[in-house]
Protein backbone atom coordinates (compact mmCIF):
# COMPACT_ATOMS: atom_id res chain seq x y z
CA UNK A 1 0.00 0.00 0.00
CA UNK A 2 1.44 3.47 -0.69
CA UNK A 3 1.11 6.21 1.49
CA UNK A 4 0.96 8.81 -1.41
CA UNK A 5 -2.00 10.91 -2.09
CA UNK A 6 -3.48 8.91 -4.83
CA UNK A 7 -3.39 11.75 -7.80
CA UNK A 8 -7.01 13.28 -8.13
CA UNK A 9 -7.46 11.62 -11.65
CA UNK A 10 -7.41 8.19 -9.87
CA UNK A 11 -10.03 9.08 -7.20
CA UNK A 12 -13.34 7.87 -8.67
CA UNK A 13 -15.31 10.96 -8.69
CA UNK A 14 -19.63 11.86 -8.23
CA UNK A 15 -20.97 13.00 -11.55
CA UNK A 16 -23.57 15.78 -11.34
CA UNK A 17 -26.55 15.28 -12.41
CA UNK A 18 -27.75 15.76 -15.97
CA UNK A 19 -27.67 19.08 -16.95
CA UNK A 20 -31.38 18.81 -18.16
CA UNK A 21 -32.62 18.14 -14.62
CA UNK A 22 -33.12 21.91 -13.69
CA UNK A 23 -35.99 23.64 -12.40
CA UNK A 24 -35.19 26.03 -15.74
CA UNK A 25 -36.47 23.65 -17.73
CA UNK A 26 -39.96 22.81 -15.82
CA UNK A 27 -42.51 24.71 -17.25
CA UNK A 28 -45.47 23.21 -16.50
CA UNK A 29 -46.51 21.67 -12.94
CA UNK A 30 -45.50 18.18 -13.63
CA UNK A 31 -42.68 18.81 -15.62
CA UNK A 32 -41.37 20.27 -11.67
CA UNK A 33 -42.34 16.62 -10.21
CA UNK A 34 -40.85 14.72 -13.08
CA UNK A 35 -37.35 16.80 -12.32
CA UNK A 36 -37.17 16.58 -8.65
CA UNK A 37 -38.27 12.66 -9.19
CA UNK A 38 -35.14 12.60 -11.61
CA UNK A 39 -32.60 14.81 -8.82
CA UNK A 40 -34.01 12.03 -5.75
CA UNK A 41 -33.25 9.33 -7.67
CA UNK A 42 -29.53 10.53 -8.91
CA UNK A 43 -29.37 11.77 -5.52
CA UNK A 44 -30.06 8.13 -3.99
CA UNK A 45 -26.88 6.75 -6.63
CA UNK A 46 -24.64 9.31 -4.90
CA UNK A 47 -25.41 8.61 -1.22
CA UNK A 48 -24.48 4.91 -2.00
CA UNK A 49 -21.30 5.88 -3.11
CA UNK A 50 -18.20 4.07 -2.36
CA UNK A 51 -16.06 6.64 -0.82
CA UNK A 52 -18.55 9.16 0.64
CA UNK A 53 -17.91 9.74 4.43
CA UNK A 54 -22.32 9.66 5.04
CA UNK A 55 -22.01 10.88 8.42
CA UNK A 56 -19.54 14.33 7.66
CA UNK A 57 -22.04 14.60 4.16
CA UNK A 58 -24.90 14.68 6.45
CA UNK A 59 -23.89 16.70 9.27
CA UNK A 60 -22.47 19.30 6.56
CA UNK A 61 -26.14 19.42 5.37
CA UNK A 62 -27.59 19.79 8.94
CA UNK A 63 -24.96 22.79 9.13
CA UNK A 64 -26.67 24.22 6.03
CA UNK A 65 -30.19 23.42 7.18
CA UNK A 66 -29.61 24.55 10.32
CA UNK A 67 -28.12 28.28 9.03
CA UNK A 68 -31.40 28.30 6.39
CA UNK A 69 -33.58 27.79 9.75
CA UNK A 70 -32.47 30.69 11.62
CA UNK A 71 -32.26 33.12 8.77
CA UNK A 72 -35.98 31.64 7.81
CA UNK A 73 -36.76 33.32 11.87
CA UNK A 74 -34.93 36.55 11.24
CA UNK A 75 -31.89 35.57 13.18
CA UNK A 76 -28.62 37.15 12.09
CA UNK A 77 -26.63 33.95 12.92
CA UNK A 78 -24.78 32.36 10.01
CA UNK A 79 -22.88 28.92 9.62
CA UNK A 80 -19.36 30.13 11.09
CA UNK A 81 -21.56 31.55 14.32
CA UNK A 82 -23.46 28.37 14.53
CA UNK A 83 -20.41 26.40 14.56
CA UNK A 84 -19.04 28.38 16.99
CA UNK A 85 -21.97 27.86 19.40
CA UNK A 86 -22.13 24.26 19.53
CA UNK A 87 -18.20 23.33 19.38
CA UNK A 88 -17.50 26.05 22.48
CA UNK A 89 -20.31 24.93 23.74
CA UNK A 90 -19.92 23.42 27.78
CA UNK A 91 -21.72 20.85 29.81
CA UNK A 92 -24.71 22.71 31.25
CA UNK A 93 -24.58 26.01 29.10
CA UNK A 94 -27.43 26.97 26.93
CA UNK A 95 -26.59 26.34 23.61
CA UNK A 96 -28.81 29.71 22.86
CA UNK A 97 -31.59 30.33 20.30
CA UNK A 98 -29.58 29.79 16.98
CA UNK A 99 -27.29 27.22 19.02
CA UNK A 100 -30.44 25.19 19.51
CA UNK A 101 -31.80 24.61 16.07
CA UNK A 102 -28.27 23.32 15.20
CA UNK A 103 -28.33 20.95 17.78
CA UNK A 104 -31.56 19.74 16.92
CA UNK A 105 -30.54 19.10 12.70
CA UNK A 106 -27.59 17.44 14.15
CA UNK A 107 -29.43 14.97 16.67
CA UNK A 108 -32.00 14.36 14.10
CA UNK A 109 -29.13 13.47 11.26
CA UNK A 110 -26.86 11.07 13.32
CA UNK A 111 -29.12 8.42 14.24
CA UNK A 112 -31.27 6.30 11.74
CA UNK A 113 -34.36 7.31 11.61
CA UNK A 114 -36.96 6.28 14.27
CA UNK A 115 -39.81 7.23 16.61
CA UNK A 116 -37.50 7.17 19.37
CA UNK A 117 -34.50 8.86 17.82
CA UNK A 118 -36.62 12.04 16.75
CA UNK A 119 -38.83 12.08 19.34
CA UNK A 120 -35.72 12.96 21.04
CA UNK A 121 -34.70 15.57 18.88
CA UNK A 122 -38.04 17.12 18.10
CA UNK A 123 -39.31 17.98 21.95
CA UNK A 124 -41.81 20.18 20.53
CA UNK A 125 -43.38 17.46 18.91
CA UNK A 126 -45.97 14.54 20.14
CA UNK A 127 -44.61 11.06 20.22
CA UNK A 128 -47.81 10.58 17.86
CA UNK A 129 -47.46 13.15 15.76
CA UNK A 130 -44.34 11.89 14.94
CA UNK A 131 -45.07 8.33 14.86
CA UNK A 132 -48.01 9.09 11.95
CA UNK A 133 -45.64 11.09 9.58
CA UNK A 134 -43.30 8.45 9.55
CA UNK A 135 -45.63 5.52 9.03
CA UNK A 136 -46.66 7.90 5.71
CA UNK A 137 -49.98 6.85 5.60
CA UNK A 138 -52.23 7.52 2.48
CA UNK A 139 -50.91 6.96 -1.11
CA UNK A 140 -48.67 9.74 -2.81
CA UNK A 141 -45.31 10.31 -3.87
CA UNK A 142 -42.63 10.33 -1.07
CA UNK A 143 -42.68 14.58 -1.98
CA UNK A 144 -46.10 14.78 -1.40
CA UNK A 145 -45.82 12.82 1.82
CA UNK A 146 -43.60 15.40 2.61
CA UNK A 147 -45.24 17.89 2.24
CA UNK A 148 -48.12 16.91 3.61
CA UNK A 149 -46.25 16.49 7.08
CA UNK A 150 -44.59 19.84 6.88
CA UNK A 151 -48.39 21.47 6.11
CA UNK A 152 -49.82 19.79 9.12
CA UNK A 153 -46.89 20.59 11.73
CA UNK A 154 -47.44 24.00 10.37
CA UNK A 155 -50.88 24.12 10.64
CA UNK A 156 -50.44 23.19 14.32
CA UNK A 157 -47.54 25.46 15.42
CA UNK A 158 -47.00 28.25 12.64
CA UNK A 159 -43.62 28.90 14.55
CA UNK A 160 -42.50 25.38 14.60
CA UNK A 161 -40.41 25.63 11.23
CA UNK A 162 -37.50 24.10 12.15
CA UNK A 163 -39.16 20.94 13.72
CA UNK A 164 -41.89 20.73 10.41
CA UNK A 165 -38.91 20.80 8.08
CA UNK A 166 -37.19 18.32 10.32
CA UNK A 167 -39.66 15.92 10.11
CA UNK A 168 -40.59 16.41 6.87
CA UNK A 169 -37.08 15.81 5.54
CA UNK A 170 -37.52 12.57 8.13
CA UNK A 171 -40.38 11.37 5.90
CA UNK A 172 -39.11 11.75 2.73
CA UNK A 173 -35.84 9.91 4.23
CA UNK A 174 -38.13 7.21 5.21
CA UNK A 175 -40.31 6.81 2.11
CA UNK A 176 -37.17 6.64 0.09
CA UNK A 177 -35.97 3.96 1.96
CA UNK A 178 -33.12 5.82 3.34
CA UNK A 179 -31.54 5.03 6.93
CA UNK A 180 -31.03 9.00 7.87
CA UNK A 181 -32.37 11.84 7.56
CA UNK A 182 -31.04 13.81 4.46
CA UNK A 183 -31.85 17.69 5.44
CA UNK A 184 -33.14 18.73 2.15
CA UNK A 185 -36.48 20.98 1.59
CA UNK A 186 -34.72 22.60 4.72
CA UNK A 187 -31.70 23.45 2.13
CA UNK A 188 -34.54 24.76 -0.50
CA UNK A 189 -37.43 26.16 0.65
CA UNK A 190 -38.20 29.84 1.13
CA UNK A 191 -39.61 31.39 3.29
CA UNK A 192 -42.60 32.43 1.78
CA UNK A 193 -43.18 28.43 0.84
CA UNK A 194 -43.83 27.49 3.87
CA UNK A 195 -46.84 29.79 4.30
CA UNK A 196 -48.01 27.93 0.87
CA UNK A 197 -50.74 24.93 1.01
CA UNK A 198 -51.98 21.93 -0.74
CA UNK A 199 -50.86 21.60 -3.97
CA UNK A 200 -48.59 25.43 -4.34
CA UNK A 201 -46.79 23.73 -1.14
CA UNK A 202 -46.10 20.71 -3.09
CA UNK A 203 -44.86 22.69 -6.23
CA UNK A 204 -42.46 24.60 -3.80
CA UNK A 205 -41.15 20.82 -2.52
CA UNK A 206 -40.90 19.82 -5.74
CA UNK A 207 -38.32 23.31 -6.75
CA UNK A 208 -36.81 22.85 -3.45
CA UNK A 209 -35.81 19.68 -3.57
CA UNK A 210 -34.47 20.22 -7.53
CA UNK A 211 -31.67 22.43 -5.97
CA UNK A 212 -31.39 20.99 -2.56
CA UNK A 213 -30.15 17.62 -4.19
CA UNK A 214 -28.07 19.68 -7.00
CA UNK A 215 -26.38 20.99 -3.89
CA UNK A 216 -26.02 18.19 -1.47
CA UNK A 217 -24.75 16.16 -4.57
CA UNK A 218 -22.07 18.97 -5.44
CA UNK A 219 -21.02 18.81 -1.63
CA UNK A 220 -21.12 15.35 -1.88
CA UNK A 221 -18.60 15.19 -4.87
CA UNK A 222 -16.59 17.56 -2.72
CA UNK A 223 -16.35 15.74 0.42
CA UNK A 224 -15.51 12.68 -1.13
CA UNK A 225 -12.49 13.99 -2.82
CA UNK A 226 -11.29 15.57 0.19
CA UNK A 227 -11.95 12.65 2.38
CA UNK A 228 -10.20 10.50 0.02
CA UNK A 229 -6.65 12.75 0.10
CA UNK A 230 -7.58 12.77 4.56
CA UNK A 231 -7.53 8.94 3.94
CA UNK A 232 -4.53 8.92 1.90
CA UNK A 233 -2.18 10.67 4.09
CA UNK A 234 -3.62 8.89 7.28
CA UNK A 235 -0.64 6.48 7.11
CA UNK A 236 1.91 9.44 7.50
CA UNK A 237 0.70 10.34 10.69
CA UNK A 238 2.90 9.26 13.55
CA UNK A 239 0.27 10.30 16.55
CA UNK A 240 -1.02 7.73 19.20
CA UNK A 241 -5.26 8.05 18.23
CA UNK A 242 -4.45 9.48 14.68
CA UNK A 243 -6.35 6.97 13.05
CA UNK A 244 -9.50 7.33 15.65
CA UNK A 245 -8.85 11.20 14.79
CA UNK A 246 -9.11 10.68 10.72
CA UNK A 247 -12.20 8.44 11.52
CA UNK A 248 -13.69 11.54 13.90
CA UNK A 249 -12.96 14.02 11.23
CA UNK A 250 -14.88 11.82 8.40
CA UNK A 251 -17.66 12.25 10.74
CA UNK A 252 -17.88 15.50 12.38
CA UNK A 253 -18.56 18.94 10.58
CA UNK A 254 -16.04 20.91 12.84
CA UNK A 255 -13.97 19.77 15.84
CA UNK A 256 -12.16 21.30 18.13
CA UNK A 257 -8.68 20.03 19.27
CA UNK A 258 -10.02 19.99 22.88
CA UNK A 259 -13.22 18.00 22.12
CA UNK A 260 -10.83 16.14 19.56
CA UNK A 261 -8.49 15.08 23.05
CA UNK A 262 -11.69 14.52 24.92
CA UNK A 263 -13.11 12.03 22.27
CA UNK A 264 -10.23 10.21 21.52
CA UNK A 265 -10.55 6.35 23.66
CA UNK A 266 -6.88 6.33 23.39
CA UNK A 267 -6.10 9.33 24.88
CA UNK A 268 -4.24 12.71 23.65
CA UNK A 269 -3.78 16.24 25.26
CA UNK A 270 -5.15 19.39 24.07
CA UNK A 271 -1.60 20.06 23.12
CA UNK A 272 -0.87 16.65 20.80
CA UNK A 273 -4.52 17.17 19.46
CA UNK A 274 -4.05 20.48 18.80
CA UNK A 275 -0.26 19.77 17.02
CA UNK A 276 -2.18 16.88 15.00
CA UNK A 277 -4.79 19.01 13.85
CA UNK A 278 -2.02 21.40 12.76
CA UNK A 279 -0.05 18.66 11.01
CA UNK A 280 -3.29 17.42 8.94
CA UNK A 281 -3.74 21.35 7.80
CA UNK A 282 -0.23 21.18 6.72
CA UNK A 283 -0.67 17.74 4.66
CA UNK A 284 -3.80 19.69 3.26
CA UNK A 285 -5.85 16.91 4.89
CA UNK A 286 -8.35 19.32 6.88
CA UNK A 287 -9.13 23.08 7.07
CA UNK A 288 -9.01 25.53 9.71
CA UNK A 289 -12.34 27.16 9.63
CA UNK A 290 -12.68 30.06 11.75
CA UNK A 291 -9.27 32.35 10.76
CA UNK A 292 -8.73 32.98 14.04
CA UNK A 293 -5.59 32.32 15.87
CA UNK A 294 -7.28 31.06 19.00
CA UNK A 295 -10.25 28.63 19.65
CA UNK A 296 -9.61 27.28 16.12
CA UNK A 297 -11.88 24.38 14.47
CA UNK A 298 -10.73 22.05 12.38
CA UNK A 299 -12.75 20.24 9.75
CA UNK A 300 -12.56 18.23 6.22
CA UNK B 1 -44.51 14.84 43.02
CA UNK B 2 -44.84 17.96 44.65
CA UNK B 3 -42.35 19.17 47.71
CA UNK B 4 -44.31 17.63 50.82
CA UNK B 5 -43.39 20.39 53.21
CA UNK B 6 -44.90 22.98 51.13
CA UNK B 7 -48.95 22.34 52.12
CA UNK B 8 -51.29 23.29 49.84
CA UNK B 9 -52.02 26.42 52.10
CA UNK B 10 -48.56 27.60 51.63
CA UNK B 11 -49.17 27.75 47.95
CA UNK B 12 -52.23 29.58 48.14
CA UNK B 13 -50.59 32.32 49.66
CA UNK B 14 -48.26 32.35 46.60
CA UNK B 15 -50.50 32.35 44.31
CA UNK B 16 -50.98 36.29 43.72
CA UNK B 17 -50.37 36.26 39.62
CA UNK B 18 -49.67 39.70 38.01
CA UNK B 19 -51.71 39.27 34.50
CA UNK B 20 -49.48 37.50 32.28
CA UNK B 21 -47.05 36.26 34.37
CA UNK B 22 -46.74 33.19 36.75
CA UNK B 23 -46.11 32.98 40.62
CA UNK B 24 -42.62 33.90 40.51
CA UNK B 25 -42.07 32.53 43.85
CA UNK B 26 -43.09 29.05 43.67
CA UNK B 27 -41.25 25.42 43.57
CA UNK B 28 -39.10 24.83 40.14
CA UNK B 29 -40.35 22.30 38.04
CA UNK B 30 -37.03 20.17 38.46
CA UNK B 31 -38.26 20.27 42.31
CA UNK B 32 -41.64 19.17 41.68
CA UNK B 33 -40.70 16.07 39.45
CA UNK B 34 -39.86 13.10 41.03
CA UNK B 35 -36.88 10.75 40.15
CA UNK B 36 -39.11 8.36 37.51
CA UNK B 37 -38.14 4.83 39.40
CA UNK B 38 -39.70 6.29 42.82
CA UNK B 39 -43.60 7.31 41.82
CA UNK B 40 -45.61 7.77 45.29
CA UNK B 41 -48.82 7.92 43.46
CA UNK B 42 -50.78 5.12 40.75
CA UNK B 43 -50.39 6.72 37.29
CA UNK B 44 -52.58 3.86 35.95
CA UNK B 45 -55.64 4.71 37.64
CA UNK B 46 -56.87 1.27 36.30
CA UNK B 47 -59.72 0.90 38.93
CA UNK B 48 -61.49 4.05 38.22
CA UNK B 49 -64.25 4.38 35.59
CA UNK B 50 -62.38 5.87 31.94
CA UNK B 51 -63.83 9.32 32.41
CA UNK B 52 -63.18 9.62 36.11
CA UNK B 53 -59.23 8.88 35.50
CA UNK B 54 -59.24 11.29 32.80
CA UNK B 55 -60.47 14.05 35.03
CA UNK B 56 -58.49 12.91 37.89
CA UNK B 57 -55.09 12.89 35.18
CA UNK B 58 -56.34 16.60 33.91
CA UNK B 59 -56.39 17.62 37.73
CA UNK B 60 -52.94 16.38 38.01
CA UNK B 61 -51.81 18.17 35.14
CA UNK B 62 -53.30 21.37 36.35
CA UNK B 63 -51.58 20.44 40.11
CA UNK B 64 -48.43 20.32 38.46
CA UNK B 65 -48.71 23.45 36.55
CA UNK B 66 -50.16 25.22 39.50
CA UNK B 67 -47.43 24.73 41.11
CA UNK B 68 -44.60 25.28 39.09
CA UNK B 69 -43.29 29.42 38.36
CA UNK B 70 -41.49 27.85 34.87
CA UNK B 71 -42.88 26.20 32.08
CA UNK B 72 -43.40 22.50 32.02
CA UNK B 73 -42.43 19.85 29.49
CA UNK B 74 -44.53 17.48 28.16
CA UNK B 75 -42.32 14.59 29.17
CA UNK B 76 -42.65 15.73 32.78
CA UNK B 77 -46.38 16.14 32.39
CA UNK B 78 -46.00 12.25 31.02
CA UNK B 79 -44.82 11.33 34.28
CA UNK B 80 -47.87 11.79 36.29
CA UNK B 81 -50.45 10.40 34.13
CA UNK B 82 -51.12 6.59 32.29
CA UNK B 83 -48.48 5.68 29.89
CA UNK B 84 -50.67 5.36 26.91
CA UNK B 85 -52.33 8.96 27.97
CA UNK B 86 -52.00 12.15 25.27
CA UNK B 87 -50.45 14.95 27.49
CA UNK B 88 -51.86 17.09 24.87
CA UNK B 89 -55.09 15.63 24.32
CA UNK B 90 -55.68 16.46 28.49
CA UNK B 91 -53.90 19.88 27.47
CA UNK B 92 -56.65 20.44 25.35
CA UNK B 93 -58.89 19.36 28.12
CA UNK B 94 -58.23 21.10 30.85
CA UNK B 95 -58.09 24.56 28.41
CA UNK B 96 -61.59 23.80 27.91
CA UNK B 97 -62.42 23.12 31.29
CA UNK B 98 -60.65 26.70 32.38
CA UNK B 99 -62.36 28.70 29.98
CA UNK B 100 -64.89 30.39 32.49
CA UNK B 101 -61.81 30.99 35.18
CA UNK B 102 -59.44 33.68 34.82
CA UNK B 103 -56.49 32.24 34.41
CA UNK B 104 -55.34 29.65 31.37
CA UNK B 105 -53.26 27.41 29.80
CA UNK B 106 -50.45 29.10 28.09
CA UNK B 107 -47.79 27.27 25.73
CA UNK B 108 -44.59 28.61 26.39
CA UNK B 109 -41.51 27.17 24.30
CA UNK B 110 -41.98 23.04 24.79
CA UNK B 111 -44.16 23.62 27.96
CA UNK B 112 -47.36 24.92 29.31
CA UNK B 113 -47.50 27.41 32.19
CA UNK B 114 -51.01 28.51 34.12
CA UNK B 115 -51.12 32.04 33.95
CA UNK B 116 -53.69 34.38 34.96
CA UNK B 117 -55.69 35.92 31.84
CA UNK B 118 -54.96 39.59 31.06
CA UNK B 119 -58.36 41.03 31.53
CA UNK B 120 -57.55 40.83 35.27
CA UNK B 121 -54.42 42.58 35.29
CA UNK B 122 -56.45 46.41 36.61
CA UNK B 123 -57.93 44.04 38.85
CA UNK B 124 -54.77 41.83 40.55
CA UNK B 125 -52.74 45.17 40.38
CA UNK B 126 -55.39 46.77 42.64
CA UNK B 127 -55.91 44.05 45.35
CA UNK B 128 -52.77 41.64 45.38
CA UNK B 129 -49.80 42.53 46.73
CA UNK B 130 -47.84 41.44 43.06
CA UNK B 131 -44.87 43.54 43.74
CA UNK B 132 -43.70 41.77 46.50
CA UNK B 133 -43.19 39.21 43.86
CA UNK B 134 -42.62 40.72 41.03
CA UNK B 135 -39.17 41.07 38.87
CA UNK B 136 -38.09 43.78 41.09
CA UNK B 137 -35.78 44.51 38.56
CA UNK B 138 -34.80 48.28 37.30
CA UNK B 139 -35.24 50.14 34.73
CA UNK B 140 -32.10 49.49 33.84
CA UNK B 141 -31.92 45.94 34.38
CA UNK B 142 -35.15 45.39 32.08
CA UNK B 143 -32.75 47.72 29.40
CA UNK B 144 -29.91 45.10 29.84
CA UNK B 145 -32.13 42.13 29.80
CA UNK B 146 -33.73 43.51 26.45
CA UNK B 147 -30.20 43.73 24.98
CA UNK B 148 -29.22 40.11 25.73
CA UNK B 149 -32.37 39.08 24.44
CA UNK B 150 -31.89 40.59 21.17
CA UNK B 151 -28.49 39.80 20.78
CA UNK B 152 -27.99 36.76 22.74
CA UNK B 153 -25.40 35.18 22.88
CA UNK B 154 -23.64 38.09 24.54
CA UNK B 155 -20.27 39.00 26.41
CA UNK B 156 -20.61 41.66 29.09
CA UNK B 157 -18.09 42.71 27.14
CA UNK B 158 -20.92 43.04 23.71
CA UNK B 159 -23.00 44.41 26.30
CA UNK B 160 -20.65 47.35 27.29
CA UNK B 161 -20.49 48.33 23.49
CA UNK B 162 -23.96 48.72 23.47
CA UNK B 163 -24.34 50.49 26.68
CA UNK B 164 -21.23 52.37 26.25
CA UNK B 165 -20.28 51.50 30.12
CA UNK B 166 -19.34 48.51 32.17
CA UNK B 167 -22.55 45.81 33.08
CA UNK B 168 -21.72 44.78 36.83
CA UNK B 169 -21.57 41.09 37.96
CA UNK B 170 -24.56 42.01 39.82
CA UNK B 171 -27.05 42.61 37.21
CA UNK B 172 -25.90 40.00 35.76
CA UNK B 173 -26.19 37.89 39.06
CA UNK B 174 -30.10 39.36 39.51
CA UNK B 175 -30.84 38.34 36.25
CA UNK B 176 -29.57 34.91 36.79
CA UNK B 177 -30.69 34.55 39.85
CA UNK B 178 -34.28 35.15 38.53
CA UNK B 179 -33.57 32.39 36.00
CA UNK B 180 -34.33 35.19 33.24
CA UNK B 181 -30.73 34.44 31.25
CA UNK B 182 -28.45 31.54 31.32
CA UNK B 183 -25.11 31.09 30.43
CA UNK B 184 -24.31 30.01 26.86
CA UNK B 185 -21.43 29.58 24.45
CA UNK B 186 -18.00 30.87 25.72
CA UNK B 187 -16.88 33.58 23.29
CA UNK B 188 -14.02 32.63 21.01
CA UNK B 189 -12.10 35.25 22.70
CA UNK B 190 -9.45 35.87 25.09
CA UNK B 191 -10.16 34.53 28.44
CA UNK B 192 -13.34 32.78 26.50
CA UNK B 193 -15.68 35.03 28.58
CA UNK B 194 -19.45 33.51 29.15
CA UNK B 195 -22.20 34.76 26.64
CA UNK B 196 -25.46 35.16 28.46
CA UNK B 197 -29.05 33.92 26.44
CA UNK B 198 -32.25 34.06 27.98
CA UNK B 199 -34.62 31.17 29.05
CA UNK B 200 -37.81 29.75 29.00
CA UNK B 201 -38.71 31.57 32.38
CA UNK B 202 -37.78 35.20 30.22
CA UNK B 203 -40.76 33.44 27.60
CA UNK B 204 -43.22 33.71 30.45
CA UNK B 205 -42.20 36.91 32.26
CA UNK B 206 -42.96 38.59 29.19
CA UNK B 207 -45.40 36.29 28.09
CA UNK B 208 -44.35 35.65 25.20
CA UNK B 209 -44.01 32.11 23.40
CA UNK B 210 -40.46 32.30 20.98
CA UNK B 211 -38.13 34.62 20.55
CA UNK B 212 -39.90 36.02 17.18
CA UNK B 213 -42.14 37.46 19.46
CA UNK B 214 -40.02 40.10 20.73
CA UNK B 215 -40.92 43.35 19.07
CA UNK B 216 -39.68 44.04 15.84
CA UNK B 217 -36.44 45.55 16.44
CA UNK B 218 -36.86 48.13 13.00
CA UNK B 219 -40.14 49.29 13.82
CA UNK B 220 -39.46 50.00 17.10
CA UNK B 221 -36.40 52.22 15.42
CA UNK B 222 -38.97 53.72 13.29
CA UNK B 223 -41.37 54.40 15.75
CA UNK B 224 -38.61 56.46 17.79
CA UNK B 225 -38.79 53.95 20.76
CA UNK B 226 -35.11 51.96 20.29
CA UNK B 227 -31.88 53.16 18.96
CA UNK B 228 -31.84 51.99 14.73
Amino acid sequence: MTAAPKPLSQVPTIARAPAWVSVANAHAPEDLAFHSGAALAHLHGVSVFDGLPQALWRARLALCAAESCVKLVGRQERAADLRDAVCLLRPGDHPGPAGAVFQQWTRAVSRPISDASLTRALPGLTADQIRVSLAGQGSGSPVARAAMVLQAVLTDAPQAETAALILADAALAKALGWDHVLPLLALGLKPRDLRQRDDDLRQACYRALVMAAGQAVGLAADLTRRAAHLRAVAPKLRAKGAEQAVALFLTRDALAPSILAKDLQAGMSDRAARRLCDRLVDLGAVRELTGRDSFRLYGV
Amino acid sequence: MMDRSDSPHHQFTNRRGEAGQTRASTLRPDRIVAPPDAPEFDRDLADLPPEVRWRMWMRRIEAVLFASASPVSRENLARVVGPGASVDLLIEDLAADLAERPYDVARVSTGWVLRTKVAYAPVIRAAADVNGQGLHLSQFDIAVLAAIAYHQPITREGLKDIFGKDISRELIGRLAERDLIATGPRAPRRGAPYTFVTTDVFLVAFGIETLRDLPDREQLADAGLAAP
